[in-house]
């Protein structure tokens, strides 16, 4: 004989039951369902955040890359300026040597042949000194035809024609 | 031709605490929390943060749904009551649309929807105490004036009563309903088939051609859409009456 309840009827084993089945279902819900997905959607939330983090620290660096590139360039112009004018200072500087050295010696070279004209200018005068008191010894000898002794008046001589010498 | 309607059939009684009857309802129960708990755990099966397959995107769905319904109706300080309504909506809504595979539903019993509304109704009670304490508790039934006293007691009773009759009401009615159409219908067929001559008329008459498309359209009244509406309502009441305990 099956036996079946009234419609609309209150059963306590059935009450306590459902109710239990209703806290149970909730834990299973709960372990199965909101816990393991809970734990990927914060998992997801974190690894966002952390992208997120990510791409903000990038960005500073890029932009810190930036600032220093823009400074080195700056210093580099800087540099090459600083360069330029010292390598037009040096060739200056140069040119004004090589300038003054080749008026050194021309300079040099003026005295050098002033010196020399001067030796052999004093070279030809002693020289031709000489021969003048030759032959005015000889001049002499033949005016006087006698042989002067030339060891005697040769001191004579040479007074004169140091006196001759001094005059000229 | 009788037509009769009763409650859930009792299978056995089990010789525990004086007998523990072993009822339709309790068995409809304990099917969809099985299929409910198997449903999570096959959703949640290789869970992934990137890359998500379709029954991730549909559990994480489900998830955030129901933290918006709970959350948006109660608060963010109330986030541990998601698997509760979760569990209530599901568990509802999933033991009336087992009428549809001829089941006996679980709602369609007093016993379990009004233990429901019993356990809602100590939830609301225990948060009023929470809020305002034992004696503002006791002191909210004598307002706006002493006189009021015996009107709110049966107020605050009628809440558990009044959603546990609701949603049983609700459900009961669909297969109370169904089962008048069917009978009728079977009725109407004998009626019109029977005056045929002869055998034909016999036959034809037995044949309750009428039953077969018109009750699928109330099914998805009842059952269909009254089950889901009910579950609704039934967690809509619940997350409302528990966030306005807390505000008083």
């Amino acid at each position: 004989m099956e036996q079946y309840k009234d419609l609309v009827s209150l059963a306590p084993w059935d009450f306590i039951m459902q109710l239990g089945n209703l806290l149970i279902l909730m834990l299973l819900v709960k372990r199965f369902l909101f816990k393991p997905v809970q734990k990927i959607l914060d998992e997801r939330q974190q690894q966002t955040n952390g992208l997120l983090e990510q791409a903000r620290e990038s960005q500073k660096q890029a932009d810190a890359a930036n600032k220093e590139c823009q400074k080195q360039l700056a210093e580099a112009g800087e540099r090459a300026q600083e360069m330029m004018e010292q390598a037009q200072k040096n060739a200056a500087r140069q040119a004004q040597q090589v300038i003054q050295q080749a008026r050194q010696e021309a300079t040099n070279i003026k005295q050098q042949a002033a010196a020399d004209i001067e030796r052999q200018r004093a070279m030809a005068l002693s020289s031709a000194k000489e021969e003048i008191g030759n032959m005015a010894v000889e001049i002499a000898g033949k005016v006087v035809e006698k042989e002067l002794d030339e060891s005697t008046h040769r001191k004579l001589i040479d007074e004169f024609i140091e006196k001759v010498g001094d005059a000229s | 031709m009788n037509v009769s309607i009763e409650g859930a059939r009792i299978y056995t009684t089990l010789p525990l605490f004086g007998g523990i009857p072993i009822t339709a309802s309790m068995v409809n129960a304990w099917v969809v929390m099985a299929i409910i708990t198997g449903l999570c755990i096959w959703l949640t099966r290789g869970l992934k943060v990137e890359n998500i397959g379709k029954r991730q995107v549909v559990a994480e769905l489900l998830v955030t749904t129901c933290q918006k319904f709970v959350i948006g109706n109660m608060g963010e300080r109330y986030a541990h009551f998601v698997p509760f309504i979760g569990a209530l909506f599901s568990i509802s809504a999933l033991c009336s649309l087992s009428s549809l595979v001829g089941a006996f539903p679980a709602t369609a019993d007093l016993s379990t929807v009004l233990s429901w509304a019993v356990l809602v109704f100590g939830l609301i009670t225990y948060t009023k105490i929470k809020t305002n304490g034992f004696v503002g508790y006791l002191k909210g039934f004598t307002t706006p004036i002493a006189v009021f006293t015996p009107f709110n007691i049966i107020s605050e009773l009628a809440t558990p009563i009044s959603m546990g009759f609701r949603h049983f009401g609700n459900i009961v009615s669909g297969s109370v309903i169904s089962t008048l159409l069917y009978a009728a219908l079977a009725l109407l067929n004998q009626a019109v088939f029977g005056w045929l001559p002869g055998v034909l008329g016999e036959v034809l008459g037995g044949i309750p051609f009428l039953q077969l498309g018109i009750p699928a359209i109330l099914s998805i009244y009842f059952d269909v859409f009254g089950s889901f509406m009910q579950a609704f309502i039934f967690c809509m009441l619940t997350t409302l009456y528990i966030a306005n305990a807390a505000e008083e």
